[in-house]
């Protein structure tokens, strides 16, 4: 993990976050809770929805920017971060992430496509991937493999997002009946980001 | 004093300004990207235990025209809507100059720059403009609500009415916006130039005017290309009564004049462009630097100011995108998700009988959730809410006066049904015209979120009034067929789309249109009410791989497995309606 840390000693001044993922799964409310988090910083932020369709099984991309940011949408190749909630629409949303950012993804795959991976080293992006789904699985709670992503995530502490503060704000935000599953499936998210950082 | 601050969307921020104003009546009809204010008022009514009284329209125009009664009666009213509901609120709008309110009266328009979720964009600025009503315009969820605010005391001191025009960009953000207790907002609405830049306009070889959600992105563009603090970025925030001669605007005039171009940036019509005139001056859309139509992302408008910037020589600063990226991708099958109807959805029942019944018919849709009946050859037009039904009308007199019968099916929904179907089908009764209406009865504005029609009785408080059956209007029309069937018996539907063709072929005595009610709730609203039709669904057992449901069917629950050249269902999704059991020709 040491050259995420690398590219992440410094958190930006501004940091703009795409959530990508397909209806129905989570997408929305990880971007919620990610804004409450940086809310509760004390950070302003903004984030906007395309959610068109996304009831209707259709791809859902949320933009997240925090600190000073007037709009809510990304840039091409402005993205400090791509959490991709599902494997296509991370390949869809590539064009979103800068140099030297972090993309992680659900996915029951170990590897990415050669072409991409050759991409991404040359963009010193660094990614992950992580089973959210089978973790959620696991725990019970099919639906909540976006949780998985988000504790992967906060084991990076980039800016307002360490564990503490994330876990703090889904225990907040998450519909009561719902926390603590979710909570589980958020830790066990952020224990694989551990142990692979041990690996490492 | 206590001051707090809430994430929320744009929408619930403009029903926070609105509420905290004392809003009294607040009237709408759904629409993407403006639903959710409704909702809001009533929400924050409720927490502030107020008596604001809130209420679903059948139509844009009856909401204004409820706003305006109470206005005029001397209440504090708004009415809410999309851009396109503009158009049907539109007759009362001529008539402004000489309304005369005692209240105040906001409407709320909220416009789909893309468009994303509509059939066409439509800038409203522009018929505030033309027909001289004041409008505001907010740049981010926490201005929307001090926007809200200013505005209806504004019309209330003013008597006027005012629009408030949204876009979807600023509706559907989220962000933490500021909460004062009832009446006691401090609003400080900005205008002009709010960026430090360096010293004076005179001489500046660009400035920009902008608005809205556009003022917001072209700023935060600036800034990563350095120059937030360089370029002038003049931000217009009302117009009042389709001037910019007024003392609140002339500010604009003035810093035309004073810099060397201007570029305006603007969604999605050349409104301020217009307002401005100065040929030869101002860069914008009709001199080709900002594309004519679309969404003016993040993206674009990087493009546009890069281009502008070089070409005015001011600096070269033009982004350069990595195409790799795509290069990289370019091999990899990307899973295409289209929209489409959902898993189970009673609609793809009926527009796989209709095809089944008559695949030669001509078949004009409507607006909702089943226009992506097109995707299954069902729709062929859709051009505004409850057109379908005169758009039948017009192919019947063709066709009929060339000598032929053609099956002519069109399809409407529930809620847009009582929104401007009735009129229509009452017309089309008049004049006897031989077509087939289905009205899609789902129990619900599915496509908006779910709102209540008149069917249910429901109000937008939840309470329960007297329905209004579907059936019953239809009935009292004088229309002679007049079938209620549910869609997911399939065989049945088939045979009452050809008894409707005989009919209207046969009968010619009796008043057409014939009229089938297809009627079964939504899956999204029945979700857990009720039991699923079949325990199993033994579509993978007996395929065969002919690929039939795949092709005219098109359930999202069902993906075609290439190795095993076979279906596979996805339980996740499915229903267990079993519809597909009625397509699949092994079963
Ligand atoms: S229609 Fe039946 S046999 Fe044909 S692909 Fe679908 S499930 Fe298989
Ligand atoms: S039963 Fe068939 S048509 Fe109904 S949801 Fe399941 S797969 Fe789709």
């Amino acid at each position: 993990m040491n050259k995420t840390k690398r590219i992440f000693e410094q958190t930006p001044e501004t940091m703009e976050i795409i959530c990508a993922g397909i209806g129905g799964r989570g997408v929305l409310l990880a971007s919620t809770l990610l804004i409450e988090c940086a809310v509760d910083a004390d950070l302003s932020a903004i984030a906007s929805d395309e959610y068109g369709m996304s009831q209707r099984g259709g791809s859902v991309v949320s933009h997240v920017k925090i600190g000073d940011a007037k709009s809510p949408v990304v840039g091409r190749e402005n993205a400090h971060v791509l959490l991709a909630f599902e494997e296509s629409e991370f390949y869809r949303n590539l064009t979103f992430i800068r140099r030297g950012g972090l993309a992680i993804i659900n996915s029951r795959n170990t590897s990415i496509f050669e072409s991409v991976d050759k991409v991404l080293k040359k963009r010193n992006i660094a990614y992950f991937l992580i089973d959210g789904d089978k973790i959620a699985k696991e725990k019970g709670m099919i639906q909540a493999s976006n949780m998985a992503i988000l504790g992967f995530f906060s084991a990076f502490s980039i800016g307002p997002y360490n564990h503490d503060a994330l876990r703090h704000t889904i225990e907040k935000k998450v519909k009561e009946s719902l926390v603590l599953k979710n909570i589980e499936v958020f830790e066990e998210g952020f224990l694989k980001a551990v142990s692979l950082s041990k690996n490492l | 004093m206590e001051r707090k601050k809430e994430v929320m969307i744009g929408n619930y921020a403009i029903a926070r300004g609105l509420v905290e104003a004392g809003i009294d009546l607040a009237a709408a009809y759904p629409g993407t990207p403006s639903s959710e204010i409704l909702p809001g008022i009533i929400e924050f009514n409720k927490r502030e235990k107020g008596s604001t009284y809130a209420e679903w329209s059948v139509n844009e125009r009856c909401a204004l025209e409820v706003a305006i009664g109470a206005a005029m009666i001397g209440k504090k009213s708004a009415c809410m809507m999309k851009q396109v509901g503009l158009n049907v609120a539109f007759p009362p709008l001529p008539s402004f100059d000489e309304l005369k309110i005692r209240g105040g009266l906001v409407m709320v328009v909220c416009d789909d720059p893309g468009p994303q979720s509509s059939q066409t964009e439509q800038d409203t600025r522009l018929i505030s403009v033309l027909m001289d009503i004041a409008y505001f315009e907010p740049s981010s969820p926490d201005e929307a609500a001090d926007i809200a605010y200013y505005a209806m005391n504004y019309s209330y001191e003013h008597k006027l009415p005012v629009i408030i025009r949204s876009t979807h960009r600023v509706s559907h953000a989220r962000q933490a916006v500021s909460i004062f207790p009832k009446g006691k907002r401090i609003v400080d609405l900005k205008e002009g130039v709010l960026n430090k830049t360096n010293g004076n306009l005179e001489g500046s070889k660009l400035g920009i005017v902008s608005s809205g959600m556009t003022y917001s992105t072209t700023l935060d563009v600036l800034k990563e290309m350095g120059l937030d603090n360089i370029i002038p970025v003049f931000k217009v925030t009302s117009i009042m009564k389709g001037k910019i001669s007024g003392d609140k605007n002339k500010g604009i005039i003035e810093f035309v004049d004073k810099v060397e171009h201007v570029l305006v940036l603007e969604e999605t019509d050349a409104v301020l462009e217009l307002l401005i005139g100065k040929n030869g001056k101002v860069l914008g859309r009709n001199t080709g630097h900002v594309p004519s139509a679309g969404e003016l992302t993040y993206n674009v408008i990087r493009d546009i100011l890069g281009d502008v910037l070089e070409s005015l020589k001011i600096t070269k600063k033009k982004f350069f995108y990595d195409y790799e990226i795509e290069d990289a991708t370019k091999e990899i099958h990307i899973v295409q998700r289209p929209p489409k109807l959902c898993a189970g959805c009673p609609h793809r029942a009926t527009f796989y009988a209709m095809k089944e019944a008559f695949p030669e018919a001509v078949f004009p849709g409507d607006i909702g959730c089943y226009t992506l009946g097109t995707s299954l050859g069902a729709v062929d037009t859709c051009i505004d809410m409850g057109g379908g039904i005169n758009i039948a009308s017009g192919f019947y007199d063709a066709y009929n006066q060339d000598g032929a019968l053609i099956p002519i099916i069109a399809t409407i929904g529930d809620s847009t049904f009582f929104h401007a179907g009735i009129t229509p089908l009452y017309d089309a009764v008049k004049k006897n015209k031989r077509f087939m209406l289905i009205i899609m009865d789902n129990g619900t504005t599915a496509m908006t979120g779910m709102q209540p029609t008149p069917q249910t009785g429901i109000t937008a408080q939840g309470e329960l009034n007297k329905p209004i059956l579907i059936e019953d209007m239809v009935s009292s029309l004088g229309i002679d067929f007049l079938k209620v069937v549910d869609p997911y018996d399939v065989p049945l539907m088939i045979n009452t789309i050809k008894d409707a063709y005989n009919f209207l072929s046969l009968e010619i005595k009796k008043a057409a249109p014939a009229v089938i009610i297809a009627r079964r709730e939504c899956v999204l609203s029945s979700r857990g009410k009720e039991k699923p039709k079949y325990e199993e669904i033994p579509l993978e057992k007996t395929c065969i791989g002919c690929r039939t449901c795949i092709d005219y069917f098109g359930c999202p629950a069902i993906q075609f497995d290439d190795d095993k050249n076979q279906v596979i269902i996805d339980e996740g999704l499915c229903t267990k309606c079993g519809v597909c059991l009625f397509v699949c020709p092994m079963i």
